[in-house]
């Protein structure tokens, strides 16, 4: 007979690391500032834009400021109806029963805003007149685009580069590190050489000569380039936890179970391997974002409409007196660069069980 | 260890000929040549299409990449980079011109970093967990996060806008502003004073690494039990630091200094770009602008022997200097 035991789980591996995570103030901090980021980003256009958040028009409920995601998600009643960009008076010119919700900071990132365009306002100051000003926060630029807008919609730009790239570098290293590891012989001298090599084939070269290669180079397309090129140190630590790993107990038990080598690799090894490889991911994304700015700052990024943190550091480079254009787009990227690194230090911290013992 | 050497150095040429062959391939993927990208903006310099051909075939770009590639190769073991197409010399007394200035930032970066970061990387071991060590190292973290390039944009901002007319203004582009006839001290000091920003950005970043890395390596070493003996025999807190403790973080250092070398000569593309530093990595970033074939493979070429020498070197001074590891 057995006695009703009270059904104890102990806290899983993650729940563990997390409750130390937590006890972090900096790395806790940046992760807020992670998530503020990923807020602004899906909130850009209701935050600066020059287009309703939500409308009312010839009796019809729409959303004109998806068109900053997509311009095809623009109700295309406002295009017929010749609108051209500009709502505020045409909403009350074509239709004097129509009501709009405005974004809270009426600045396009794309234009700059006319004289008149909301009632009573100025136009933007443009050329290097544009200073900080109590209009423009963070000042515009020569053409007289609002730095904050642009700044605001080049969050998604930011953010974007950061994951993809990533989640592209992440899991061609984590299959090819896996691979190697896992099998040995020819496999891993075969993915080792290729390691090496992408190691060795100067970065910059590579990006440049694709980003020249295709025709129309867009953002996705950088992503793709940065992942491709940035997985050679996930690759080489996936390895060592697969050598590491597949030699253990429960890999064997598993083995003596009767999984196959895909579901072992997936199953039983990954899961144990993932909280290191998950360090070199994070301080990649902080990577990736320097590398989309520094090709956007060198005027390698992608096409003009897309709003890039640095791209518009490189429209300062002419003009050093717009000082404007340097410090606050500069600071935006330091600030998530750090972010991110704290990020990926604090998951260090929290999940390395040697830093633990070191800490008693 | 004979035999482990030349397996790596074949198995280095072997990743030589993949890589060159790959960029080569690459770069004449690019759309336009030497002839079209330089010539084309201009109208009047347009050349007639016989003129142009005739070029192609000089040059050999009328060939297939594959063709390319193999003369190049062929001539690269003769010992021949080539001409560079754009700049109408030899590619190698081209990077003869641009090494002496890279290596004058990176050279004076790269002492400065070590002057700076091991004192910095023992005192935040021997103050660690106390406030003033917990405060310099967060500011050290902070530094290694500030992109260099954006580092690079506030100093000159500072430097142009904000200091303009005050003895702390620095030049912000070059390397000289005087003709190349100045007396010597006058043109040196010049150069000295041009070269402040750009050895700033490249020291800081560096700084704050290799300082957070010595104290890392300390911790691990400072955990041993012969820094317990040395404390218990009553050893002083400093001479247990830099004598005992110091000496045996060495190793790891010697590794970071071993891959540090393809940096020293490569120089930094977008810091010289930034101070129209007329260095190495300026000259690969014009190269691919220009498609001149022959320098980038040229600089490719020697970026990465330098790499596999420096990851070789690394290796072979690790096995050197620890008798427990063996190259096998």
């Amino acid at each position: 007979m057995m006695a009703h035991v009270p059904h104890l789980r102990s806290r899983g591996f993650w729940a563990e690391a997390w409750g130390r995570y937590r006890r972090r103030p900096l790395a806790m901090a940046a992760l807020s500032f992670v998530g503020f980021l990923v807020a602004i980003a899906i909130l850009a256009p209701a935050i600066a834009g020059t287009k309703p958040v939500l409308c009312r028009y010839k009796g019809r409920l729409s959303m004109p400021c998806l068109g900053y995601f997509n311009r095809s998600w623009e109700p295309a009643v406002f295009a017929r109806d010749r609108f051209r960009g500009t709502y505020p008076r045409n909403l009350a010119e074509k239709d004097p029963d129509s009501w709009a919700i405005w974004p809270l900071f009426f600045q396009d990132p794309y234009r700059a805003v006319r004289a008149d365009e909301w009632p009573g306002m100025p136009a933007n100051p443009a050329m290097d007149e544009g200073r900080p000003s109590g209009r423009n926060p963070f000042g515009t630029d020569q053409a007289g685009v609002d730095v904050l807008a642009k700044m605001v919609h080049g969050t998604t730009v930011a953010l974007l580069v950061g994951f993809v790239s990533m989640g592209i570098a992440g899991t061609i290293g984590i299959v090819v590190g896996a691979l190697g590891g896992y099998f040995g012989g020819w496999v891993d001298t075969l993915t080792s050489r290729i390691t090496e090599i992408v190691m060795c084939v100067p970065t910059l070269v590579l990006i440049l000569a694709i980003i020249a290669i295709l025709e129309k180079p867009t953002i996705w397309h950088t992503m793709a380039i940065i992942g491709a090129t940035g997985w050679t140190g996930i690759a080489r630590l996936t390895r060592g936890e697969f050598l590491r790993l597949k030699t253990s107990e429960f890999v064997m038990a598993a083995r003596a179970a009767g999984a196959g080598p895909v579901r072992i690799m997936l199953r039983h090894i990954l899961p144990n391997a993932l909280a290191p490889v998950l360090v070199p991911i994070t301080f990649g994304i902080a990577a990736a974002i320097l590398v989309e700015s520094s090709l956007s700052f060198l005027g390698f990024g992608p096409p003009p409409p897309t709003a890039s943190w640095g791209s518009i550091l490189n429209d300062a480079r002419s003009n050093y007196r717009m000082w404007w254009l340097v410090v606050f787009p500069g600071t935006a990227i330091f600030l998530t660069v750090l972010a991110y690194n704290l990020v990926g230090e604090g998951l260090h911290e929290a999940t390395d069980p040697r830093l633990r013992e070191a800490r008693k | 260890m004979a035999t482990y050497l030349l397996r790596r150095v074949l198995l280095g040429v072997l990743t030589l000929l993949v890589i060159t062959c790959f960029v080569y391939g690459l770069a004449r993927a690019m759309p336009g040549t030497p002839l079209t990208v330089q010539l084309g903006e201009d109208p009047s310099r347009k050349l007639n299409p016989e003129d142009q051909e005739r070029l192609r075939r000089i040059y050999g770009l009328d060939k297939p990449w594959y063709m390319g590639y193999a003369q190049w190769l062929g001539n690269v073991v003769r010992g021949d980079l080539g001409r560079s197409i754009t700049r109408k010399q030899p590619v190698t007394s081209l990077i003869a011109e641009r090494i002496g200035p890279t290596f004058l930032v990176s050279g004076t970066a790269l002492v400065l970093i070590w002057l700076l970061a091991i004192p910095l990387g023992l005192y935040a071991s021997a103050r660690s967990g106390h406030a003033d060590e917990r405060t310099a190292s967060l500011l050290l973290y902070v530094l290694y996060s500030f992109p260099t390039f954006v580092a690079a944009l506030f100093l000159q901002v500072i430097f142009s806008v904000w200091l303009r007319g005050t003895p702390w203004e620095l030049p912000l582009f070059g390397m000289t502003d005087l003709p190349a006839d100045a007396p010597w001290p006058a043109r040196w000091a010049d150069i000295a004073r041009h070269m402040i920003l750009p050895v700033t950005c490249q020291t800081y970043v560096a700084l704050a690494y290799d300082s957070r890395f010595i104290k890392a390596n300390m911790e691990e070493v400072l955990r041993q039990d012969y820094i317990r003996t040395a404390r218990a025999k009553g050893v002083g807190p400093w001479r247990v630091l830099v004598r005992h403790a110091f000496r045996n973080t060495l190793i790891p250092l010697v590794t970071l200094l071993g891959l540090s070398l393809p940096a020293l000569v490569g120089g930094s593309v977008i810091i010289e770009q930034i101070f129209t530093w007329p260095g190495m990595g300026r000259l690969f970033f014009e190269s691919i602008r220009e498609r001149d074939y022959p320098t980038i493979m040229g600089l490719t070429l020697m970026f990465s022997v330098l790499t596999l020498l420096g990851q070789l070197l690394a290796d072979v001074l690790y096995c050197a200097v620890d008798p427990r590891v063996s190259v096998e």
